[in-house]
């Protein structure tokens, strides 16, 4: 069995978010990044999938620092590792990057590709299902637990109110991994490297499956509204308003 | 002739048991692997007559100190009795009795039996009257068949000489015996078959010992000064290392630790300092370095030494308790080695990825961006933005100090205020010292000891090419997790860096009359040693100098120096939740200063200890009433014509 894992890499939401001059992408200069958190579970479940049957591992990454996380995915288990040359400094779009995944699915021989359930980049979840229709395989998102059987999948899915769902997936098929069966595990610093010798492999990015329906004219952070009131970055003062406002609203006695 | 044959054939019977008791141990060792412990043989050998001789570790308890002495002394004289009572039995034609005879070594026999008997009380009052709770967990049955023994050997010995002078030997210089004499008299014994009786009780209780020894604490009579002559000689602060030859980082099997860490195991003795200073075992954490070492070598003496040992016979909770503070190893008066234990342990852990979430959290923060907070490192020199002055970047050009400024310092906005005080107070003293900025890594102190040795490699070494890369005289530190990586730990990977902590380069600049002080009006402080600054690196005074510089009416808590207690945040323990603490160390150790009286300032001198305590102080409701600062910030600098100038 064939699995093909995405990580995406995502601005470190604890840095400064600034719109660049454009105003349609974030200024990226003083920026971190990170592996997307839901691909890093999708990430783990393939590694946990892989121990259980064998399979074997194919992480492809996207955006700066893909060729670090690609390593750490090699000494967590990955065997093959491909970085994705995305256009810099742009947002990694699912309508974008889902045909070169459809295409490297194919080519690797894919019977299950996993990706996080979303991104700070794919809020609505939308590269499962561009990636499914593109390979006309069954999708399914939102997953908790992942087990695999020769060619299916069953595969828990949380819904509201306490209700979880339980599905069978035939195989091949493209999962949105919203937690792994298990935390995703650390990987020592020895491991990691020793993973830096793992060779990897480039991938180009191939024109978008999609014709363009819509266009990114503005980047901006949300807008302040007047029901709220930000309590700013020093946490003294912000102890010191959070006071002021209980004492003013008579939360505080004497 | 009867007798001379029994006793020959009691005392072969003994050694070759004691040898077959014996017999596992020596092979164990024997086979273990090397630990490079026989270079410097004077100073080791020094080190053995003041541990031993001097008994000054023993002496940090003094009860404890002087009830071991005098029955290790005891022991030494009376053993010239031992001697005459095995050659006079073996050996009938070889008489030694003349030499008991001998006035002085008759007295001497007399007062130290009783000297052996006083020791024995003290101690029995001590483990039965007193009760202290450094014996929770040490084997109790095995200290009492030593005291039944040993009354016993030194009983039968008093009544024996006792049972002579009935017979009418020369009792003048025997008082204890003569005593005893009348006593026999006043019952009508026979004398010379009560000698018999107790030259039998004498000599089979002292083979007793003997074959009793292997198997018991009492191992510590044989291995306590080998094990101190073999003891760490280098530097405090260096973690372990990793033999190239090593295919996991970390230990899982006893027979995988060097022989020295073996022989620890089996020179224990139970007394349980160690346990008793331990911050973990205070804040109620399942850790008791005491139960860690008997836990151990309780595996090794049931010859479970192949088995895993993490999981198995020590806990990983155990592990991850641990804050490094190294109280245990200072106070063990026979030179065990716990942290070594611990941190091989925790190697292991981290090798098979079992880690805690909150140090998984730290350590993946560490990884990505080379600080436990998880911010970026262009945020590294934020702090210098609210200064008044730019800092010099110690990259782009020629710096007398360089500054190694340290996570806690750069980034914990309770810190900042200390990092910028000590900037204003270099810049105040005309010192031109420059800061590393986003090229600066965590140390990879606590990474290290938190068993993660490849992440330690993974930002030492970024450390290291960045300031090789620098031109400048000294390094300086706030941190003395910092001081204690760039002083002890970057050696092993081939760098040596001449640093100091800021209270040494403060109290140099205040002596040098370049930093001129206004002192304040002398209120009560108190200080607390950084683990890493005092025990660790053995500096004590020069903060203490400062504080008394600033102003301040020190005085010191009952546990200070290298008796320091531990706020609770070393060894990556910061990183971990509190979940199974009873008392936090930090608010057990703000309570020890409450315990002096009107103390409003408690002087730290470490970020660590300023984040803390800042949070003891809190949670403890004293936020009004106790202040906790840093020495940097205890000083004012004098202001007018002749400090300008």
């Amino acid at each position: 069995m064939n699995i093909l894992v995405i990580l995406r890499m995502m601005p470190d939401a604890a840095s400064e978010l600034q719109p660049n001059e454009g105003g349609i992408a974030i200024d990226r200069e003083w920026l971190d990044f990170q592996l997307n958190d839901f691909d890093d579970h999708a990430l783990e479940e393939a590694v946990l999938i892989k121990e259980a049957t064998g399979a074997h591992v194919t992480a492809i990454a996207i955006g700066e620092g893909a060729n670090r996380v690609l390593q750490m995915a090699a000494a967590r288990g990955a065997d093959e590792a491909i970085a994705l040359d995305a256009e810099e400094g742009g947002l990694i779009s699912p309508r974008d990057i889902a045909a070169t995944i459809a295409a490297v699915a194919r080519d690797k021989a894919a019977d299950i590709v996993l990706c996080g359930v979303q991104s700070g980049e794919d809020v609505f979840g939308q590269l499962v299902p561009y990636v499914g229709a593109l390979l006309d395989w069954p999708h399914i998102s939102g997953t908790g637990r992942v087990t695999s059987a020769r060619d299916k999948l069953t595969v828990s899915q949380e819904r509201g109110a306490g209700v979880a769902l339980t599905y069978e997936v035939a195989l091949p098929a493209v999962i949105g991994v919203q937690t792994a069966s298990k935390a995703p595990r650390y990987v020592s610093g020895s491991k990691l490297r020793e993973a830096a010798k793992t060779p990897i492999a480039r991938a180009t990015l191939q024109p978008s499956a999609f014709e363009r329906a819509a266009m990114l004219v503005k980047l901006s952070p949300p807008a302040r509204g007047s029901t709220g009131e930000m309590l700013g970055d020093d946490a003294g003062q912000a102890a010191d308003r959070l006071m002021a406002v209980f004492a003013a609203n008579g939360f505080l006695k004497g | 002739m009867a007798g001379t044959l029994a006793l020959w054939l009691l005392v072969l019977a003994a050694i070759t048991a004691t040898g077959w008791r014996a017999r596992r141990y020596v092979a164990l060792l024997a086979r273990a692997r090397g630990a490079g412990r026989f270079d410097h043989p004077l100073q080791r050998l020094s080190g053995v007559a003041v541990a031993v001789g001097l008994h000054r570790r023993m002496l940090r308890r003094p009860l404890s100190g002087i009830l071991h002495a005098t029955i290790f002394i005891s022991f030494f004289v009376l053993f010239l009795t031992t001697i005459e009572s095995f050659g006079s039995g073996l050996f009938p034609g070889l008489a030694i009795a003349p030499v008991g005879d001998h006035p002085v070594i008759a007295l001497a026999q007399d007062v130290f039996s009783l000297l052996m008997l006083t020791g024995l009380g003290l101690a029995v009052y001590q483990r039965y009257v007193l009760k202290p709770a450094r014996f929770k967990g040490s084997s109790a049955s095995d200290a009492a068949f030593i005291y039944v023994l040993i009354f016993l050997i030194v009983g039968a010995l008093l009544l024996e000489a006792a049972a002579r002078i009935v017979q009418g030997a020369n009792g003048d210089w025997r008082p204890v015996a003569s005593l005893l004499a009348r006593l026999l008299l006043a019952v009508h014994a026979p004398g010379p078959a009560m000698e018999q009786v107790f030259y039998w009780i004498h000599v089979c209780a002292i083979l007793a010992f003997l074959v009793y020894i292997p198997g018991s604490k009492h191992r510590h009579m044989f291995l306590a000064a080998p094990n101190i002559y073999f003891r760490n000689l280098g530097p405090r602060g260096a973690a372990p290392p990793v033999p190239e030859s090593r295919e996991n980082t970390g230990l899982d099997r006893l027979d995988d630790f060097d022989w020295k860490q073996q022989l620890d195991l089996l020179t224990c003795t139970e007394c349980g300092r160690c346990q008793s200073v331990c911050p973990a075992y205070a804040a109620g954490l399942p850790l008791s370095p005491k139960l860690l070492i008997t836990d151990m070598r309780d595996a090794i003496t049931a010859g479970r030494t192949r088995e895993p040992l993490v999981g198995n016979v020590i806990a990983e909770a155990t592990l991850w308790a641990c804050t490094t503070c190294r109280a245990c190893m200072e106070e063990c008066p026979v030179e065990i080695e716990h942290l070594p234990k611990i941190i091989e342990m925790r190697r292991h852990l981290i090798d098979n990825g079992s880690v805690s979430p909150g140090l998984q959290d730290a350590l993946s923060n560490l990884t990505r961006l080379g600080n436990s907070m998880g911010k970026p490192s262009k945020m590294r020199a934020r702090w210098t933005k609210e200064l008044g002055v730019p800092v010099k970047d110690a990259r782009n050009e020629p710096v007398d100090i360089l500054w190694f400024v340290g996570d806690y310092a750069s980034y914990d906005p309770r810190v900042q205020a200390v990092t910028r005080k000590v900037a204003e107070l270099l810049t105040a003293a005309g010192v031109d010292f420059g800061i590393l900025f986003d090229a600066e890594r965590n140390s990879g102190n606590d990474v290290r000891r938190a068993g993660e040795e490849g992440l330690f490699q993974s930002l030492a070494q970024p450390n290291i090419d960045a300031i090789q890369a620098c031109t400048f005289n000294r390094i300086m530190t706030t941190d003395p997790h910092s001081l204690n990586a760039l002083k002890n730990e970057y050696p092993s990977l081939g760098a040596a860096f001449d640093i100091v902590h800021h209270t040494t380069l403060l109290a140099e600049l205040v002596a040098a009359g370049k930093l001129q002080i206004a002192p304040a009006d002398g209120g009560r402080v108190t200080y607390h040693d950084p683990c890493y600054l005092g025990r660790y690196n053995g500096v004590f005074d020069a903060p203490r100098d400062l504080i008394r510089a600033a102003g301040y009416a020190l005085h010191d808590m009952p546990r200070c120096r290298d008796k320091s207690f531990c706020c609770g945040a070393g060894g990556g323990r910061i990183w971990q939740s509190d979940e199974g603490v009873t008392e936090r160390p930090s608010e057990n150790r703000i309570r020890e200063a409450l315990s002096l009286g009107d103390i409003e300032r408690f002087i730290v001198a470490c970020p660590k200890d300023k984040v803390m305590y800042t949070a003891a102080v809190d949670a403890l409701g004293l936020a009004g009433k106790m202040q906790v600062l840093d020495i940097a910030e205890l000083i004012t600098v004098r202001a007018g014509p002749e400090a300008a100038a």
